[in-house]
């Protein structure tokens, strides 16, 4: 009957990055099966563009700014995030299914478990990335920095999104409810607007100035803006690669010690 | 180290802290043997799935130690995991995923190529009978189709310890029975069970030794036929008016000890058994009490259930 498996089977020690793949698989699989879950990540971030460029966009105009060239690598890397927020509530969701306890049963390492997770967050953001990308450039988007700001736009939107996906897992596994996303949320909100967000640093004044100043997604925004407001320097890129760095293993060991208290 | 493939001593798993601390599980020893069906029978809430979610690794205990196919549940989880296949109360599939995807990626989870996989699944689907809807959405399987994708799942790897935590809650008589000839085939191929049920019927169906699991601890453990005999003699169920109870009860008192039974009805064991009937219905004539309804019920699991904890299970099937 056992026609397969004699050989191998249980000295199978799950290979971690075929877990990852797998993972990643069923997250594309699950969007394209519903995708209305998935869809208002797509809008929002083209919606929030097209209103930000035309109701905010005289602010930027008066310092001789493109509105398109200074909000699209705002919306991308906030498109970004809430597409990596898919992967917390789709998390909320096994747990509540008791799918996640399979997960848990496998015998692989628990880290996979996250980075899986983050795997499946760049396959979900950088699909609302790319239509903010091409919707900018039907509305006039144009790159003094060369093709190279493209991809900076991309790697800074991609970081930001595994930064919300770690921090959304860690409090995910601690709080097990909605109430996880919901505060992701809030911490995206609250990072993207206390930042230079709406307007250049030197235009700012008070409490909101002193936030920016220390918000590391000041960082990492001027680091993605760059090649849209001029040429590409180093000056403005390490601050945004550091900044981008410390997130990620913040929010990483925030999502692993988080999963190695769900696991008591 | 004992051989026994599931081994529990002193297992103690608490909830909550302070004043809110709740006894899920309180001093649970258990023992196992190799190719045996061992059910665990108890109400909801009684400590069951939490023993078993200890035993495959998904809880650690508060305190005590449990040992599964020869390896410790916190210490050497990843053996363990490795050596089991467990079924949980709640089918725990994903609707948007075929049948097969799931055993697919089940497949992935447990180490197996691609092809040894693809191979398995179309095995199991066979042997559960799921062939012809496993490219369906599991969203669309009835409830019995999604236990036996479930069971099928937790054998993708071979293990030879299953945990089945309440196989058939919630299942039709048909997809019940279909699911014990599943467990009994699984059985005698070699597969050490331990299932978990409030079902009366299924624990004496399935099990070759069950405990009675009640507030977090065994209270009873034994073959089933061995524990019905300590039970001892038949119970006789009366109704009466109820006006009537009072003296009912001092009435049926006289034939045998009085024993737990549910609301509206009054339970006496009878030593003789049927013999005993006749006296007992004139007894109660004789008092002026008229009898609204009468059974006599040979001793069962949950006469058992009811001299170990008091009061019967609820809902007993």
């Amino acid at each position: 009957m056992s026609t397969v498996v004699e050989s191998r089977r249980h000295d199978a020690d799950a290979r971690s990055m075929e877990v990852i793949a797998a993972l990643v698989r069923r997250t594309l699989l699950r969007v394209r099966r519903m995708p209305s879950a998935f869809i208002p990540s797509l809008i929002m971030p083209v919606f929030q563009l097209i209103a930000f460029s035309g109701a905010f966009g005289a602010a930027v105009r008066l310092l001789d700014i493109d509105p398109m060239n200074w909000y699209m690598p705002l919306n991308a890397i906030q498109g970004a995030s809430f597409g990596a927020l898919g992967v917390s509530f789709g998390l909320l969701n096994d747990m509540e299914t008791g799918f996640f306890d399979r997960v848990l049963m496998a015998p692989m390492r628990r880290s996979v478990i996250v980075f899986g997770s983050y795997a499946a967050a760049i396959a979900r953001s950088v699909v609302p990335v790319t239509f903010v990308v091409l919707v900018s450039f039907l509305g006039g988007l144009h790159t003094p920095g060369g093709p190279l700001a493209i991809l900076m736009v991309v790697v800074a939107s991609v970081m930001v999104a595994l930064s919300a996906c770690g921090l959304a897992l860690g409090l995910t596994f601690r709080m097990r409810n909605m109430g996880a996303a919901t505060l992701t949320q809030f911490a995206i909100f609250f990072g993207i607007f206390l930042s230079t967000s709406q307007v250049p640093l030197s235009e700012m004044s008070g409490w909101l100035r002193a936030c920016a100043r220390v918000n590391p997604m000041t960082n990492i925004l001027r680091f993605a803006r760059q090649g849209f407001l001029g040429d590409i320097t180093w000056a403005q890129t390490w601050g945004g690669l550091v900044a981008m760095a410390a997130m990620f293993v913040v929010s990483t060991a925030f999502a692993l010690t988080g999963l190695r208290r769900y696991d008591r | 180290m004992t051989s026994s493939p599931i081994v529990a001593r002193e297992l103690v798993r608490h909830f909550g802290t302070g004043d809110n601390i709740v006894k899920a599980v309180d001093g649970v020893d258990l023992e196992v043997r190799t190719g045996e069906i061992f059910g665990l029978l108890g109400p909801n809430g009684a400590g069951k799935s939490t023993i078993v979610r200890m035993l495959t690794t998904l809880l650690k205990p508060t305190s005590g130690s449990a040992s599964v196919a020869g390896f410790d549940v916190v210490t050497d989880a990843d053996k363990v995991r490795r050596s089991i296949g467990v079924a949980l109360q709640d089918a725990a599939i994903d609707p948007l995923m075929t049948g097969r995807e799931l055993l697919n990626l089940q497949a992935v989870l447990y180490g197996l190529s691609k092809a040894d996989g693809r191979a398995r699944g179309d095995e199991l689907l066979e042997r559960v009978g799921l062939t012809a809807a496993a490219e369906r959405r599991v969203g669309t399987y009835s409830g019995g189709m999604r236990r036996r994708l479930d069971l099928a799942l937790s054998l993708v790897h071979e293990p030879t310890v299953l945990f089945l935590d309440e196989p058939t809650t919630g299942l039709d008589p048909m997809s019940r029975l279909t699911l014990w000839e599943e467990v009994r085939r699984l059985n005698q191929s070699g597969t050490t069970v331990l299932l978990t049920t409030q079902y009366l019927e299924e624990a004496d169906q399935l099990a070759d030794r069950i405990a009675i699991v009640d507030h977090g601890r065994i209270v009873r453990a034994g073959v089933p036929r061995d524990l019905k005999a300590q039970v001892g003699s038949p119970t006789l169920f009366v109704s009466v008016d109820q006006a009537h109870g009072d003296s009912a009860r001092s009435t049926l008192a006289r034939f045998g000890e009085l024993r737990p039974s549910a609301e509206g009805t009054l339970g006496v064991g009878l030593a003789r058994g049927a013999e005993d009937v006749a006296a007992v219905v004139r007894a109660l004539d004789e008092a002026g009490i008229k009898v609204r309804h009468l059974e006599l019920n040979e001793p069962s699991l949950d006469d058992v259930f009811a001299e170990a904890t008091g009061h019967r299970l609820e809902g007993a099937q």
